[in-house]
């Protein structure tokens, strides 16, 4: 006897139901619903370029290469104090395409990182974030940090010398923690050094604690974005012109996803081990010793630079805590700010242009650029003096993050309209006063803020009085 | 009345023993006074570094110090402040006190610039081996011989003068023969070394007498010849072992160098040839491989001008013994030689067998191109002008440098192309071990060069050849793993291509 269900439904409004596969699976899961939802899903097409809606299923496609990489390499690679390292070199050297799998995975994270970053600061600045989307952007962000995090544990796995030692100073950092930080870095490293331990944990945080937690948020993420569209720009009161999700836009995603493998497969065959840039480099080196002595120049990779270079303009004790505790504070705090901004922006709530917040986000860029690059030590060649170095450094970086803060403002001013710098320009005064005027770095961001404060509360002052004058 | 008698009793009783304490107080007072003793512009003669150390001081120390200032050994502030300028050990004032030698002759008042032991070299006005901080440095001293031991007297009496015969009361500084007989006193002892230092040869005297520097100097009484005291020194004499030491490793070619770079010590001196005694040697071994190693990278097995001339019998060495020298280091080499036909040939000419093609004061570096057998060129030069009736001989030269410098070229090769394959993420491990063979070989190839044999040298040769050989293998296939991968790329960025296009098209129908 059969049930119900699986006989032939009549037809619905004049409809007959699908046959074959289809029809078998819409039977029984209902499929017709989502297949309308997709024929009809639009993306708007509006003011600003489409490139920034491409961003984020870029990052996806790096992620997904990034599991199937990851699981090629979980087949042969063994953890332990014997077998990480030996197991990689093996891997690389010995399997089948062993070095193609590594090399890949490793472009497509840097790759990865990349693409999410030009993916969240698009959002930020098109304000994507605004009601309704507010979970979106927290969404997203999460998957930033786990992102951070999945860079960080992968890149002791091969357990090298250069991993081992950067890993020893990046988990040092959370020492600085207060009260909570000693205790963290037990956690952090299953014991007070860096040991196998520490591999062991990092390995399980890697392949299946972030994994897990990924996976599960951007599912969330892709279905807030599924349920409520790409964000219009910003006051569009009539309904934009949209684009067909489907096939249209989905098959510029797919085009754009090989576009971005073939781009990968060159990299991996031609750069196996990066392009050669400090922080950017995975080869395999000797074998971690943890009795050997640390040697100098050791570096995080290069999305951790800023914030190892931030930690070094601290001084040691601030405020009577010490100086690593303040700058982490600080970190804790422009994270968070980070955060909330969809409840910070009120003007972007109410659908509104909001230009302060555009220039937050190229202040962000421009205070994120400089610290990045005084930490790639731009301008140290070939000086001796280490303090002579150190302001030559600052002087060159500085120069160049300026001439790129002023092509960023003149292009704002003229092709977007933009007139609102008060943030970027404060970010560039602070580089050229440390850069160039050799003031310290704190206190040039000191008056930096200050000066902010102040111009922001006359450009206050001056709006409240027009708009007082335009009332009357 | 009993409890008043008790009382003054009690009080007299303290009083005797408040004096009893009071009584070394006197020397107290009077060292006290001298450590406080200013000089005529009012400013302390003892220095607050030379009060220092005497409040470091231990009682012991203390009650000698105030012991000789009571017994008015000494007697001025300058004196005391000589002595704790020292600022010797507590072990070492302890033996510098309890020597009136040493405590009379840092006396500035009483004694002779010529009999005043200074503190430093430059603070009073004596001579350079009167500077008491090489004094109590002196290994002789350290042992307890102090000064008597070698001049005789007694330093516990006030005044112990009484030299030993063998010292010369004058004329001493005009003919330094009787140095080495003096010294040989208890050098040439082999009871007494024992009891200082067993390990310690008793021979230097006979080995000296029979050098031509013995010979110069008791032979023919030229003063310009050393003694012992020109390489050791006098007062300041130390272990060979002492960095310290004029006769440390790394300091003798100096200490040989004071006479034999100079010009005037060396004038009139000829060698066995009747040739003038050069005066290059010093510079020579600075520039050699033997010096550089030695004085620049402080290696204390390279070899020092002892090393081959010997010391206290040092001799420029004969023919014979210039290979014996090297072999000492060189033991390959050396045997190789021995074994070869060249032994036979350079035993005719009498030729130095090493020192032939090396030199000897400015061994070089070897370089492969010595043996090519062009004009101007050492096997080739040589050859031409002893053995032209051995063509073969030249023959072998050629395929030694040819094989060597083949060697060289391809591991100096291999390695660039092996850093090249290793930057584009190849496998280049085998080719690293293929060329760690090659290196072995070739270091061995070169050694076996003395053994002036094609068969011998073939043998250690033919290994390198054969990691050439499989080097040049696993670098094609290298090669064609790389180009493989270039294919492979291209081919899948063609198909993704393709598929691009095609989707590409597709869009633009479905849009249109």
């Amino acid at each position: 006897m059969q049930s119900s269900f699986l006989k032939k439904k009549p037809k619905v409004n004049g409809a007959e139901e699908s046959q074959g596969v289809r029809g078998w699976l819409d039977r029984r899961y209902q499929l017709t619903p989502l297949v309308e939802f997709l024929r009809h899903k639009e993306v708007p097409i509006g003011s600003h370029w489409m490139g920034w809606y491409y961003l984020g299923g870029i990052t996806m496609f790096f992620f997904v290469v990034q599991v199937v990489t990851g699981v090629l390499l979980l087949m042969y690679y063994q953890p332990g104090e014997a077998t990480a390292y030996e197991s990689i070199r093996f891997l690389t050297t010995k399997v089948p395409f062993g070095w193609l799998i590594r090399s890949i995975h490793s472009w497509s994270a840097h790759l990865m990182i990349i693409s999410l970053t030009l993916h969240m600061f698009s959002t930020m600045m098109l304000k994507a974030y605004r009601p309704p989307r507010e979970m979106t952007w927290v969404s997203g962000y999460m998957l930033f940090l786990l992102t951070l995090g999945f860079g960080f544990s992968g890149y002791l796995l091969p357990w090298n010398k250069l991993a081992y030692f950067a890993t020893t100073v990046g988990t040092n950092i959370v020492k600085s923690v207060p009260l909570l930080g000693d205790w963290l870095l037990q956690v952090l490293r299953g014991g007070q050094d860096v040991t196998i331990n520490t591999l062991y944990r990092f390995f399980a945080a890697h392949v299946v604690i972030l994994p897990l937690g990924f996976v599960g948020i951007i599912a969330l993420h892709l279905l807030l974005i599924q349920r409520q569209g790409m964000a219009p720009p910003v006051g569009a009161t009539i309904a934009p012109r949209g684009m067909k999700f489907f096939p249209s836009f989905a098959l510029r995603d797919a085009l754009l996803w090989l576009a971005c493998l073939m781009a990968l497969a060159t990299l991996a065959v031609f750069l196996p081990y990066g392009p050669g840039i400090p922080g950017m480099d995975w080869e395999l080196g000797e074998k971690a010793d943890p009795l050997a002595p640390a040697y100098p120049g050791i570096k995080p990779e290069w999305y951790f630079l800023w914030e190892y270079q931030l930690l070094k303009e601290f001084p040691p004790h601030l405020f009577g805590l010490e100086g690593p505790q303040v700058c982490l504070l600080l970190i804790g705090v422009l994270f968070g700010i980070w955060a909330i901004i969809p409840w910070l922006d009120r003007r972007a709530y109410h659908d509104k242009p909001s230009p302060a917040f555009s220039d937050f986000g190229w202040a962000a860029i421009l205070f994120l650029t400089y610290l990045t690059l005084m930490g790639w030590d731009i301008g140290a060649r070939g000086i001796s003096d280490e303090l002579a170095a150190m302001h030559n450094v600052a002087r060159v970086c500085a120069s160049w993050t300026l001439v790129v803060g002023a092509l960023v403002i003149v292009v704002r001013y003229w092709k977007f309209g933009g007139r609102w710098f008060i943030l970027s320009g404060a970010a560039l005064l602070q580089v050229a006063l440390h850069g160039l005027a050799g003031v310290s770095y704190l206190l040039s961001g000191v008056i930096a803020v200050a000066v902010a404060a102040i111009a922001i509360a006359i450009s206050y002052m001056t709006n409240s009085r027009t708009d007082a004058g335009d009332a009357k | 009345m009993r409890a008043i008698a008790i009382v003054v009793g009690g009080f007299l009783i303290s009083r005797a023993i408040f004096a009893a304490d009071q009584a070394p107080a006197a020397g107290n007072s009077k060292l006290t006074a001298m450590l406080a003793a200013k000089d005529a512009n009012g400013k302390p003669i003892i220095t607050p570094e030379e009060q220092a150390y005497f409040s470091g001081l231990n009682d012991n120390l203390r009650a000698l110090l105030d012991d000789l200032v009571q017994k008015e050994v000494i007697t001025r502030p300058e004196h005391l402040a000589t002595l704790l300028g020292l600022q010797l050990r507590p072990q070492k004032m302890e033996v510098l006190l309890q020597n009136r030698c040493v405590l009379c002759h840092t006396d500035p008042e009483s004694q002779s610039a010529e009999n005043l032991f200074s503190v430093g070299t430059t603070s009073r006005q004596s001579a350079v081996h009167m500077n008491l901080k090489e004094v109590i440095e002196d290994v002789h001293f350290r042992r307890g011989l102090s000064c008597a031991g070698c001049h005789g007297g007694d330093p516990t009496a006030d005044f112990g003068h009484g030299f030993v015969k063998e010292w010369p009361e004058k004329d001493r500084q005009k003919n330094r023969a009787w140095v080495v007989e003096f010294c040989a006193r208890c050098h040439s002892d082999p009871k007494m070394m024992h009891d200082f230092n067993p390990s310690l040869p008793t021979d230097q005297l006979a080995k000296f007498k029979d050098s031509p520097h013995g010979r110069t100097l008791l032979d023919k009484h030229d003063d310009r010849a050393p003694s012992c005291v020109s390489c050791h020194g006098v007062h300041g004499i130390r272990p060979a072992k002492d960095p310290q030491s004029k006769v440390y490793a790394q300091r003798v070619p100096e200490t040989c160098g004071a006479c034999h770079a100079d010009a005037k010590t060396m004038a009139g001196f000829t060698r066995a040839d009747g040739s003038p005694m050069p005066i290059t040697q010093l510079a020579e071994f600075r520039e050699s491989v033997h010096g550089r190693a030695l004085l620049v990278r402080g290696d204390l097995g390279a070899p020092a001008c002892n090393t081959c001339h010997g010391n206290h019998a040092a001799s420029p060495p004969s023919v014979a013994q210039v290979s014996r020298s090297c072999s000492l280091c060189h033991s390959a080499n050396a045997s190789l030689f021995d074994g070869s036909k060249h032994k036979q040939a350079f035993d005719q000419h009498r030729w130095p067998e090493c020192g032939q093609c090396h030199s000897n004061h400015a061994i070089a570096k070897t370089h492969d191109s010595m043996l090519a057998t062009g004009p101007g060129q050492l096997c080739g030069d040589c050859h031409r002008e002893y053995a032209r009736d051995h063509p073969d001989c030249i023959k072998t030269a050629d395929y030694f440098h040819d094989t060597i410098t083949q060697l060289d070229q391809a591991r100096t090769r291999f390695i660039a192309v092996s850093e090249r394959f290793a930057g584009r993420g190849l496998d280049v491990e085998p080719i690293n071990n293929q060329l760690t063979e090659l290196g072995d070989a070739l270091k061995k190839s070169r050694t076996y060069v003395h053994s002036f044999s094609r068969n011998t040298f073939q043998q250690v040769a033919a290994p390198g050849e054969e990691a050439v050989k499989q080097t040049d293998a696993l670098i094609k296939k290298a090669g064609e793993e790389f180009k493989f991968r270039q294919i492979g790329l291209v081919m899948s960025i063609s198909f993704i291509g393709l598929l691009m296009l095609a989707m590409y098209l597709k869009l633009r129908q479905m849009e249109k």
